[in-house]
Parts: C-alpha cells; sequence; structure tokens
C-alpha cells in the first residue's frame, strides 16, 4: 500500500523536514503562531464592510475552533488595548499646573493616594473642564492608555476637540466682519 | 518582585482597619498582591445566607489596570461561569485608576443582588434567566445552599 507521501511524490521533502534541527522547529513553531496571531486579529477587528475577506465570518469559525479558548482571549485583550489608546503625549504636560499654596493638607491624588504636600515640590495638574486634580506623573501614565478622568470619566479628548471648532468659527466670525 | 507600592499598603491598611458590612479581603502571607476574599449574598437575593469566596489578584501594573476576580465557590449567576469569571464593566473597559478593591468588591455584590442577563457570560444561565425567572432563581437558591458557606446564625 503506497503512503500518502509516496503517492503525491514528496518522500523527499518529508525527510528533509525531518532533518531539520530542533531549533529552527520552534523557529517555524513561532512563525506559525504569528501568521494564526495575525489572521485571527485581521478577521476579528474587520467588521463587514470594506472587508476584503468577504468570508471572513466562516474563516474566523474555523479559526476559533482550531485555536484554545485561553489564546484567543489573550489575542483579543491585546487587540483591545490597541484600541483603547490614549492621549497624545502632549497632552498632560500642557494641563495647567496648581500652585502649591493652593494645595490643602489633606488634598491627594486618587491615583497613588499620596498627599501632595508630602512632596516639596509637588507637580499637579488640574484637568481643564472636571477641574479634578491628580500628579502629574500618575495622569500621564493613565492618559497614555485613556482619555477619561479617572475620577468621572468625563473624555477629556472630547471638549479638546468642541474647543478647537468654537475658536475656528469665532476667528472665521471676524474674518467676515472685516470684509462686511 | 518590585516593592509593593505605598497605594496597595493603604488600601490594604483601610480593609483592615475599615472594613465593608459583608465583605472581607485578607493579603496573602507569601504575596501581598493576592487577596483571599468573602462576600455575604445580599439580603433579599437567591444569594442570601451565602457566604461566597473569592481570589482577587493586583495586577503589577495596578492601579492603571483593574484588579482579577474570580469567584472560587460554584454559583449559578447570569454574569458568573462555570470558571468563577466575571462579566462587570469596571473589571474591564470602564476601570479607572481612581477606583480600588473597596469599590470592585461592592460593584460585586450589587451584581448579586441585581444580575444582568442581558449581558451574560454564562450563556446557558442567562437564557434560564430570562426564559424562566422564577426557576432560575430558585436553582441559584439551591446552589447558595449546596456550595457557598453558610452564614452564621
Amino acid at each position: 500500500m503506497s503512503t500518502y507521501e509516496e503517492e503525491h511524490g514528496i518522500q523527499q521533502n518529508s525527510r528533509a523536514t525531518q532533518e531539520i534541527g530542533e531549533n529552527s522547529q520552534e523557529e517555524q513553531r513561532r512563525q506559525v503562531r504569528s501568521q494564526l496571531q495575525g489572521l485571527f486579529q485581521n478577521f476579528g477587528s474587520s467588521g463587514g464592510e470594506g472587508n476584503r475577506y468577504s468570508d471572513s465570518t466562516l474563516l474566523l469559525q474555523l479559526l476559533s475552533q482550531l485555536l484554545p479558548e485561553s489564546l484567543q482571549e489573550e489575542w483579543l485583550q491585546e487587540m483591545d488595548k490597541g484600541k483603547n489608546a490614549g492621549c497624545p503625549d502632549s497632552f498632560a504636560s500642557s494641563l495647567p499646573r496648581i500652585n502649591k499654596r493652593k494645595l490643602k493638607v489633606t488634598d491627594n491624588c486618587s491615583i497613588c493616594y499620596t498627599n501632595y504636600l508630602e512632596d516639596e515640590y509637588p507637580l499637579v495638574v488640574e484637568l481643564p473642564h472636571c477641574h479634578h486634580k491628580f500628579d502629574l506623573e500618575c495622569l500621564s501614565v493613565w492618559l497614555s492608555r485613556s482619555t477619561t478622568c479617572p475620577l468621572c470619566r468625563d473624555d477629556v479628548m472630547g471638549h479638546r476637540i468642541i474647543n478647537e471648532i468654537d475658536t475656528t468659527e469665532a476667528e472665521l466670525e471676524e474674518d467676515w466682519g472685516m470684509y462686511g | 518582585m518590585a516593592s509593593l507600592p505605598k497605594r496597595i499598603i493603604k488600601e490594604t491598611e483601610k480593609l483592615v482597619s475599615d472594613p465593608v458590612p459583608g465583605i472581607t479581603a485578607e493579603p496573602h502571607d507569601d504575596n501581598l498582591r493576592y487577596f483571599q476574599v468573602t462576600i455575604e449574598g445580599p439580603e433579599q437575593s437567591p444569594y442570601e445566607d451565602g457566604i461566597f469566596e473569592l481570589e482577587l489578584y493586583l495586577p503589577d501594573d495596578y492601579p492603571m489596570e483593574a484588579p482579577k476576580v474570580r469567584f472560587l465557590t460554584k454559583i449559578y449567576h447570569p454574569n458568573i461561569d462555570r470558571l468563577g469569571r466575571i462579566c462587570l464593566d469596571v473589571l474591564k473597559t470602564n476601570w479607572s485608576p481612581a477606583l480600588q478593591i473597596r469599590t470592585v468588591l461592592l460593584s460585586i455584590q450589587a451584581l448579586l443582588a441585581s444580575p444582568n442577563p442581558n449581558d451574560p457570560l454564562a450563556n446557558d444561565v442567562a437564557e434560564d434567566w430570562i426564559k424562566n425567572e422564577v426557576g432560575a432563581k430558585a436553582k441559584a437558591r439551591e446552589w447558595t445552599k449546596l456550595y457557598a458557606k453558610k452564614k452564621p446564625e
């Protein structure tokens, strides 16, 4: 009885594969894994419209059956992290700083729980719309992954965009005044 | 392992000195980021009179990342799966570093008082809950008797 390999004349290849050392097998495994991850995340994120894989749902289902649940979850979480990207780095450092004299002894940062005045030179910033205060250092880390105020969930970037529109409109009106 | 952030020490102290009614949380001796938790089932819920055990872990990125919490006691609830994983917004997308162990555990207690079968984690339980709420609650009560520790009289 002839085997699959004999029938397809690929015996040579299979022997070659066997000769590949353990290291490159590990390497291959890693490559396959990263290719699978790419496929999975691609299909998972491409929602219907403008999707070049027309049958992506079916493929995703197939892939899901091949992959262990824990791995799928890990990859999905990775995607979520990418999606919830925060504010640009410059945002936190551009926030208004609070003068030490305006801080009370009991005021503390709700991220690290440290009283601001324990530090001789506290670097405290205030969010422009909700006026919640935090250590600049603590808030910067949070805003690198989110755009919301830790205390009231106010979308800090949302306000900024509205403001920009407001100023352009004001400028436009001024221009009209000049020509009128 | 990096030293324990001051915030975690403060939170732990407060949990011991000023505990939340119906909730206990004790850090493990060998790992101060790992807490053994118990939550009393809320009154007038199917979990009444049961004490549920949970484990809570503070990841390295805490408080920028939410604590990881899991039920150890078996529980029949549409937002808790059979592995004890909890579907709760503040543990996932709605986490904020201004939240803390205390508020998370209170949210879980509130979830026991008001299950949300429209955002399920345990699909079969949620289906049961929607189709036959009385029956599902009876089963939840039965599981509480079977698996949760009894609240001392």
